[in-house]
């Protein structure tokens, strides 16, 4: 069944992509992290040239819209922090545009790093680190312990439960949706190479892929808002 | 007898809980529309990520569908 | 296809911090820069125009208080005149009328003398008719006719010369 065999090559072909000669495997570099690097080497670039030459008077076109986009984008995710916790918009925008840009990687052809759960599973976890951080560093070490057993102590459990919930929701939500997407681009690409998948690859690596990126980073700044507060 | 496929429709089943969540969650936010189209872009970032996060279960459960059968 | 690997996941999150100092170091201080420099430039500019502002209010007033200072000047030139005017024409009315005193009472005092002096005329006439008269009677012999004839006459020339 032809099917089966193609979502076989899909899910399960070998992810390693560098193979280190020592450990058996166990050190490869993965496909998802060599695309992240053309990713990040894609931003940097772009990055220089956009903001290259940045002038106070007379600015440039490019200099306005690259401008225009920083503040909206920071006032969005300001918007979503609340005033407490501004100081981490800056992280937040960045796996914002991250984000964005890899779950549309897929348009260009690579394979998205989202799609790996290693990346999504790296992410959470910063972003949980990034959670308690936050935290600790607003209410103290004592209130932060404090905050468990609020509003009562019954529901300590829960909230401690919480800490490997919350990272795991938000890996396995981005990751499921991203292979998911991928997946049915491909039997649809599978079925009928061209046209056909056009308008289903607008929804699925376009929008949903902008969708996710947004969840993603709003629920982080849920979880940072609730944690400072 | 290989019982992992039904356990893969099994676990889609999920999509249930997803689709009635968003026609719900999209019903009522129609209905907030009608009664306040000045307020439709808030309305529409809520229910987007209201979508967004209802549609959850049902990836979960495509996951773990995925995970039987090829796991 | 779910297994974890660490090396991957200690790789991206090193990525991520990567592409968070990239984002930091390419865009947000950038923008930053120039937005803050945008930023004192524009309070520099309103600190100018306050200052400009208040140095203009300052000497919008000094002239005014110049103004009217003048305009009190002005009045007090105008009621300058209008006092030398009026004391001109006090004097000048005061003069007239002491002239016209003066000559009313030269005029009267002329007219006296004039009286007095065709007063005097009259005695010395009225001394020479009498001195005549005596001497007519003294040359003519006295009789009381006579003496009737010659009172008459003088009679008659006296009240021809008066009339």
């Amino acid at each position: 069944m032809d099917i089966k065999e193609l979502l076989n090559e899909i899910l399960l072909k070998d992810k390693a992509f560098i193979h280190l000669p020592f450990g058996n495997g166990k050190y490869d570099i993965y496909e998802s992290v060599v695309v992240t690097w053309i990713i990040m080497a894609i931003v940097l670039v772009a990055l220089l040239i956009l903001t290259h030459g940045f002038k106070v008077h007379n600015i440039s076109k490019r200099q306005a819209a690259v401008e225009a986009f920083v503040v909206w984008v920071r006032k969005m995710v300001g918007d979503m922090l609340g005033e407490e916790a501004a100081g981490y918009t800056d992280y937040i925008v960045t796996v914002l545009i991250f984000l964005g840009v890899s779950n549309m990687s897929g348009l260009l052809g690579f394979i998205p790093p989202t799609m790996d759960i290693n990346v999504t599973a790296a992410l959470a976890l910063m972003s949980i680190v990034l959670v308690e951080a936050a935290g600790i560093h607003h209410k103290g070490t004592k209130g932060w312990l404090k905050s468990f057993i609020q509003p009562m102590v019954v529901v300590a459990p829960m909230n401690i439960m919480e800490l490997a919930i919350k990272p795991l929701s938000l890996c396995m939500r981005l990751f499921g949706n991203i292979i998911g997407a991928t997946v049915i681009m491909e039997l649809l690409k599978h079925v009928l190479p061209f046209a056909l998948p056009v308008p289903f690859s607008v929804y699925f690596d376009m929008f949903d892929g902008l969708i996710q990126a947004y969840v993603f980073v709003f629920l982080t700044s849920l979880y940072i808002k609730e944690a400072v507060e | 007898m290989d019982f992992t496929a039904l356990g893969a429709a099994i676990a889609v089943f999920t999509g249930l809980g997803a689709g009635l969540g968003i026609g719900m969650a999209t019903s009522k936010a129609t209905d907030a529309v009608a009664r306040q189209p000045e307020a439709d872009g808030k309305i529409l970032k809520l229910l987007v990520l209201g979508c967004a996060l209802a549609e959850a279960t049902a990836i979960y459960g495509f996951v773990i569908a995925i995970m039987i059968l090829f796991s | 296809m779910l297994e974890f690997s660490a090396i991957n996941i200690g790789c991206t999150i090193a990525n991520l911090l990567i592409l968070y100092a990239i984002f930091r170091i390419f865009l947000f201080k950038r923008v930053d820069k120039i937005l803050l420099q945008r930023k004192e430039e524009v309070d520099e500019a309103t600190k100018a125009a306050d200052l400009a502002t208040q140095q203009a209010l300052s000497t919008k007033k000094e002239y005014e208080e110049r103004i009217a200072l003048a305009d009190e000047e002005k009045e007090q030139i105008l009621a300058d005149i209008k006092k030398q005017g009026y004391d001109e024409y006090d004097r000048i009315v005061s003069d007239a009328k002491k002239k016209g005193e003066q000559i009313i009472v030269e005029a009267k005092h002329n007219a006296e003398v004039e009286n007095e002096r065709a007063k005097e005329v009259y005695a010395a006439q009225l001394t020479d008719m009498v001195i005549d008269a005596a001497a007519k009677i003294a040359a003519t012999k006295h009789s009381s006719a006579d003496d009737k004839e010659l009172y008459d006459k003088f009679i008659n020339e006296a009240g021809v010369d008066n009339e």
